[in-house]
């Protein structure tokens, strides 16, 4: 879907400051489109979304860093990335939580969905792991998001 | 009739199995005291009996792959195999080693009503008992000789190689992408050829052209062993490679303290520049029990050590024959029985019938079995009294029980 359309199904006209992320998003949007488009064969059922994840990761990041590190962008136009799902509200309220500020995903932190009611993999520190040991984890790809 | 539990289990004894625990070896169960296992309710069909039943699932340690239940508990005890591996409970061998073994011919039904009612059959004599008593032919084997031989056939530790990963499929066409984060190892395969890589469950359940048990049969026939010489008056070891003389050659300490298990040792001498030593035993039969016994597998201080019956000492005593000097200050006895000088050709008696009377000579006999006359020590006067010396009265023998007097 393109940032066009996205904005269309908003029904509001972007806030102030929109032309300054409006070319990063824009870059991120093509991204995407690559990635759904990729060919799956040659690839595990499990690694398939992995690069959606990844991408749907640093677009969040960078509206959370716009808007609470940098202070770049104003809180209307950051709200509007919200509500226009630029970025993943369930994600950054997590980010905000002490532990979870480098968070790669909200599947991997969802202890239900686990055999013994444990988070992901990628959540063990890797100081509490084998040094030798490479993980990827099935949810996302991701190597290690935590310490 | 449709498959579905309720309706099934009515018209018929053949019930869905559910089970709290799995019935697994140790190697299966891996070096993990702190395990997870995962419990899956009817989750798959039996390999054998291919009845639903109900599955767990576990990782047997770090770096092992997930292992889960392949047979049902019913299955399981009519063998009384592990329900992953399917080798025996007791041994941790295929079925085919010990049914070999046990002379057990298990022509149980393998498919069809036959099998069913078989198993229906069984499952009943398991609701009587209290699910401890083995089962089948396995339950009135009592050959003690065939249980030794299992045992030695079997590991000492469980096997935990067993629980590695497969070898990664892609790694073998040259096409694995995963690197270094790949769970399977990436290792060259084994030859098709190998007979040893043609295994199948039902094979190995049932005992039949398991490739496994016919290795360890192999091996098995091919071991030496150590037959005892017909000579029933020899009751001397041979026990080689103490190692070279010093600090870590094993001792006689060390070969007394390993060796009085199995009966009373008369005499140990241990020839340490030599790096061997005689044991010799009290009695015949303590001295096959030891041959057999540590036969092959006697480590001590990390050493294999070797041991071989002892050469008749007829032999010996024939090419020195001053091996035994004739002591005159011995009075003529008759000899007790156990202790008598016999020769090659002369047979031990049994029975009781009366010995003649030793003859009165001092030609040197061929072999003596103890000196049943005092040392002579320097600087003592030889006595001739007619005391009768016993040599367990003498403190200072090898093999005295009592403390050593100076």
């Amino acid at each position: 879907m393109s940032l066009a359309t996205k904005l269309r199904r908003v029904r509001k006209p972007p806030p102030e400051g929109w032309d300054l992320i409006e070319p990063t998003l824009e870059q991120f949007e093509a991204k995407m489109r690559e990635a759904e488009t990729e060919p799956h064969e040659g690839k595990r059922k499990t690694e398939i979304n992995w690069p959606i994840f990844r991408i749907h990761h640093q677009r969040s990041r960078y509206i959370y860093d716009m808007y609470y590190k940098k202070a770049e962008i104003s809180r209307e136009l950051y709200e509007f990335c919200l509500t226009a799902k630029f970025a993943d509200a369930a994600l950054i309220a997590k980010w905000k939580k002490q532990g979870y500020e480098n968070l790669c995903c909200v599947k991997c932190v969802q202890t239900r969905d686990s055999n013994f009611g444990t988070a992901c993999i990628c959540r063990v520190p890797k100081s509490k792991l084998d040094a030798e040991r490479v993980i990827e984890c099935v949810h996302c790809g991701c190597h290690s998001c935590s310490g | 009739m449709s498959m579905s539990k309720s309706s099934y289990s009515q018209y018929n004894r053949k019930n869905w199995e559910d089970s709290d625990f799995p019935i697994l070896c140790e190697t299966c169960l891996g070096n993990n005291p702190y395990m997870r296992m995962m419990k899956d309710k009817h989750g798959r069909e039996c390999k054998i009996c291919e009845r639903p039943f109900t599955t767990f699932r576990w990782q047997p340690g770090k770096g092992a792959r997930y292992k889960n239940t392949e047979l049902c508990q019913t299955c399981a005890k009519v063998k009384n195999v592990c329900q992953t591996c399917m080798f025996d409970l007791e041994y941790g061998l295929p079925v085919q080693v010990r049914d070999h073994e046990l002379q057990i011919a298990d022509n149980i039904p393998k498919q069809g009503a036959n099998r069913d009612f078989f198993l229906q059959n069984v499952e009943r004599t398991l609701g009587q008992g209290d699910g401890t008593q083995p089962i089948a032919q396995i339950a009135n084997n009592m050959d003690q000789a065939a249980h030794d031989r299992l045992r030695r056939m079997a590991r000492s530790q469980p096997y935990y190689k067993r629980n590695a990963p497969h070898i990664c499929s892609f790694f073998v066409k040259g096409e694995c992408k995963r690197g270094e984060e790949c769970p399977y190892r990436h290792e060259k395969p084994t030859d098709p050829d190998d007979p040893l890589s043609r295994q199948n469950i039902r094979d190995r359940y049932y005992g039949s052209n398991d490739p496994v048990a016919e290795k360890i049969l192999n091996r098995a026939a091919a071991a030496p062993t150590l037959s005892p010489p017909a000579d029933t008056t020899i009751t001397t070891l041979y026990i080689g490679n103490l190692g070279p003389s010093g600090a870590q050659q094993v001792t006689e300490k060390d070969l007394n303290d390993f060796f009085y298990q199995y009966g009373d040792i008369r005499c140990l001498r241990v020839l340490t520049e030599k790096g061997c030593a005689f044991i010799e035993f009290t009695t015949r039969e303590a001295a096959e029990r030891a041959a057999e016994r540590s036969f092959n597998k006697t480590f001590i201080k990390g050493r294999r050590l070797t041991i071989r019956w002892g050469e008749p000492q007829a032999k010996r005593a024939a090419d020195n024959s001053n091996y035994v000097t004739p002591v005159p200050s011995v009075p003529i006895l008759p000899i007790p029985d156990g202790l008598a000088p016999s020769t090659s050709s002369q047979q031990r008696f049994t029975g009781s019938m009366p010995r003649p009377p030793a003859p009165p000579t001092f030609a040197a006999p061929t072999r003596l079995v103890v000196p049943n006359v005092r040392p002579v020590k320097a600087g003592e006067p030889s006595s001739s009294s007619s005391s009768i010396y016993y040599p367990s009265q003498d403190p200072t023998r090898l093999g005295a029980k009592g403390d050593v007097i100076e």
